[in-house]
């Protein structure tokens, strides 16, 4: 079992210039579970989950981590010292669309780099760690492989390695399968399967209906900057109440059944 | 051309060229170097300094080099800058090439792919760190095509300092030509020279680039 | 220490002299947009002698320092009988050496060019020099203007070596100037700034040029 860390987003507003991006959002993520946040493009899942480590800030509202609030002093008060902003990012994991893998080290040399700068670890222990993270995502056997040898879902593979190598206890996931071919896909959700079984705080936006119906523990569906509904998957999924979520499904099962 | 020639004035003319590939090496390296800090300076600096290096950019990238060197050389005693023509010219060089440089690491730092920053940062990784560990070596690698062209276009650069007295290769090829009138042969062959060491450098450069830039581009 | 007297006085005589600095400049560019254009057909024809010939053209003139080429032509044409006046001379040297980048920048701006283009229209039948003429060159013509004109201020910088062969350009004025007025600093900072206003005008021609172009 990892050390697992709750997120409470609550009133959270956010605006870039006059487009109203995120309408106060209330959510609540609980520790070790999986929630997924679906919706139609432009509906501010992604920004939404950038909030949580202040890789964008939000303008109104709280974003609290195991009750620590991110990105101000106070709410609506000064910014955060960038030094404590950094101390709370490391312990979170995030893994983006585009894989963000660093080209010019190899696997080995990406998941090692933040146990040795940000961590502080001497070479041999990041490298042994970094080790065991890739091995854990199957990746042992392709250590010293530069990114530009390695496949889409091998690269994304790495990027989750090297999240998790620095022992987070809440890991974002950001659309983390949407660049992949279709047949590399399956790779990347196992091993984020697992990662859910050992009861990691996971916030996963995805188009991937399949896992949020079988991994998440709930699903939130956003549309237009608001949080239209969160609730059990199959309920979500299955018996959706809203409009909004039956008309984003609907399109959903037509370019997606055949 | 008279092979005589050749062997009374060789070791002058050898000197004249060690002194264009010193003049060339230094005002490439410290040229480099400056445009590296201006660059940095540009990217993390406070905003009244920023100002002030555009300004310096502009203006040395608006100007004639031969302008500037007079400045330097002829115009400096005036305001206590006495110099001797070679470290005039030296510096002249680099301060010449200082913003090219600068726009080129710009450049390349601009090419940098935002993703790569956000998942350092993400991480929780230091500015500084970050410029050290991932900004600097993917900017420089994507400058780099852009840095050998400008350092060969340097080279050409050099014969200008002639005309303020360093010694290098075309000075030394014009005191040889009124010795001998034989102003023609000599600007030919100096032309030829050149030619062949533009032509020579750019080679090698690109099989630097094709090297260094390996693991950059997609497998196919 | 600097005197701003003198360095306003220097202002006449340089404007006067900048005449010249644009005469050779334009003139240069305008030789060297023809001899480009036909230098950049021989790089793309189909004859291997003439893409040879092109290659080498290019090659030289962007190899060898123009300072050099200026007192090469400066020499050669006594020797070879033309007696030219030096303005000419100098144009035409400036204007031969910019034909090999302008060249280029056609050939870059040409290959830029979605191969569509030419695609489509021979698709629907179009003769091959109408080709060229209607679609391709128009629209390698406006890919390039932002590069034409950075050649422009480029060879504005470069006119100035065309001092040594003693036209009274900018440069050669400004030491004249130094040399009468004892006052080198202030002339040559003058003429630095004549240039400098040339330049930035001709910086937001082309920034304006690129600003239509992004349409």
């Amino acid at each position: 079992m990892v050390a697992a860390s709750s997120v409470e987003i609550r009133a959270v507003d956010k605006f870039y210039g006059p487009f109203h991006a995120l309408r106060g959002i209330d959510l609540s993520i609980p520790p070790g579970k999986v929630t997924c946040l679906i919706g139609p493009s432009g509906s501010g899942k992604s920004t939404l989950l950038r909030c949580i480590n202040f890789l964008e800030p939000y303008d109104a509202g709280e974003i609290r981590i195991d009750g620590q609030l991110i990105g101000y002093r106070s709410p609506g008060g000064a910014r955060m010292p960038a030094r404590e902003l950094r101390a709370m990012r490391r312990s979170i994991g995030m893994v983006f669309q585009q894989f963000n893998l660093w080209p010019h080290m190899t696997a080995l040399g990406n998941v090692a780099e933040g146990l040795q700068r940000v961590r502080g670890l001497a070479r041999a222990e990041a490298e042994a760690r970094a080790t065991e993270a890739l091995a854990k995502v199957g990746l042992g056997d392709r250590m010293s492989n530069h990114p530009s040898r390695l496949s889409g879902g091998q690269q994304q593979r790495v990027a989750i390695a090297r999240a998790i190598a620095m022992e987070p206890k809440l890991m974002l996931f950001d659309e983390p399968t949407s660049a992949l071919d279709p047949e590399l896909v399956g790779e990347v959700l196992a091993v984020m399967k697992a990662l859910a079984s050992e009861g990691m705080t996971m916030v996963v936006v995805t188009h991937e209906m399949g896992f949020a119906a079988h991994v998440a523990d709930r699903v939130a569906f956003m549309e237009k900057g608001e949080l239209v509904a969160v609730d059990a998957p199959g309920r979500i999924l299955h018996q959706p109440q809203d409009a909004r979520i039956q008309a984003f499904l609907r399109t959903y099962h037509e370019r997606n059944s055949f | 051309m008279d092979p005589q020639i050749l062997v009374q004035y060789g070791p002058m003319l050898l000197r004249g060229f060690g002194l264009t590939i010193l003049c060339w090496l230094l005002g490439t390296v410290l040229g480099m170097a400056l445009g590296l800090v201006i660059a940095l300076a540009q990217r993390y600096g406070p905003k009244p300094l920023r100002w002030l290096l555009q300004v310096y950019v502009e203006v040395i990238r608006g100007t004639p080099f031969l302008v500037q060197l007079f400045v330097l050389y002829y115009g400096g005693p005036m305001i206590g800058l006495r110099l001797d023509a070679l470290p005039a010219g030296i510096l002249g060089l680099t301060l010449y090439g200082s913003p090219y440089f600068a726009e080129i690491f710009r450049s390349g730092f601009r090419g940098v792919a935002a993703g790569q920053i956000e998942a350092a940062r993400a991480i929780g990784m230091s500015e500084p760190a970050i410029v050290r560990r991932i900004l600097l070596p993917l900017g420089l690698v994507s400058a780099l095509p852009a840095l050998v062209n400008f350092s060969i276009i340097l080279t050409k650069e050099t014969v200008i300092l002639s005309i303020i007295t360093v010694p290098e290769l075309m000075y030394q090829v014009q005191r040889m030509s009124t010795e001998t009138f034989r102003f023609l042969e000599a600007n030919l062959v100096l032309a030829l020279f050149f030619w062949g060491l533009v032509e020579t450098i750019s080679r090698f450069g690109r099989r630097i680039e094709a090297g260094v830039t390996r693991h950059l581009t997609e497998r196919p | 220490m600097f005197s701003l007297t003198a360095f306003l006085d220097g202002f006449g005589p340089l404007i006067m002299a900048a005449r010249f600095t644009l005469l050779i400049s334009v003139l240069g560019i305008g030789l060297g947009l023809v001899i480009g254009a036909l230098i950049c057909a021989a790089q793309l024809s189909p004859y291997p002698a003439l893409r040879r010939f092109a290659a080498v053209w290019v090659s030289f003139l962007r190899g060898v320092p123009l300072l050099v080429q200026l007192l090469l032509v400066y020499y050669l044409l006594p020797v070879v009988g033309i007696d030219v006046p030096a303005m000419v001379a100098a144009v035409t040297t400036v204007g031969i050496c910019a034909s090999a980048y302008i060249s280029e920048i056609w050939r870059g701006a040409i290959g830029a060019l979605p191969p569509g283009q030419a695609e489509s229209a021979a698709a629907i039948g179009m003769s091959p020099p109408d080709v060229w003429t209607r679609v391709i060159l128009p629209q390698a013509i406006g890919l390039s203007l932002p590069a034409l004109v950075n050649e422009l201020i480029l060879l504005v910088k470069a006119s100035s070596l065309v001092s040594v062969v003693g036209i009274l350009e900018i440069t050669r004025s400004s030491q004249a100037l130094a040399a009468t007025t004892y006052r080198p600093l202030e002339a040559y900072v003058a003429a630095a700034c004549v240039y400098l206003a040339i330049n930035l005008c001709l910086a937001g021609l082309g920034r304006y040029l690129e600003h239509r172009m992004a349409i």
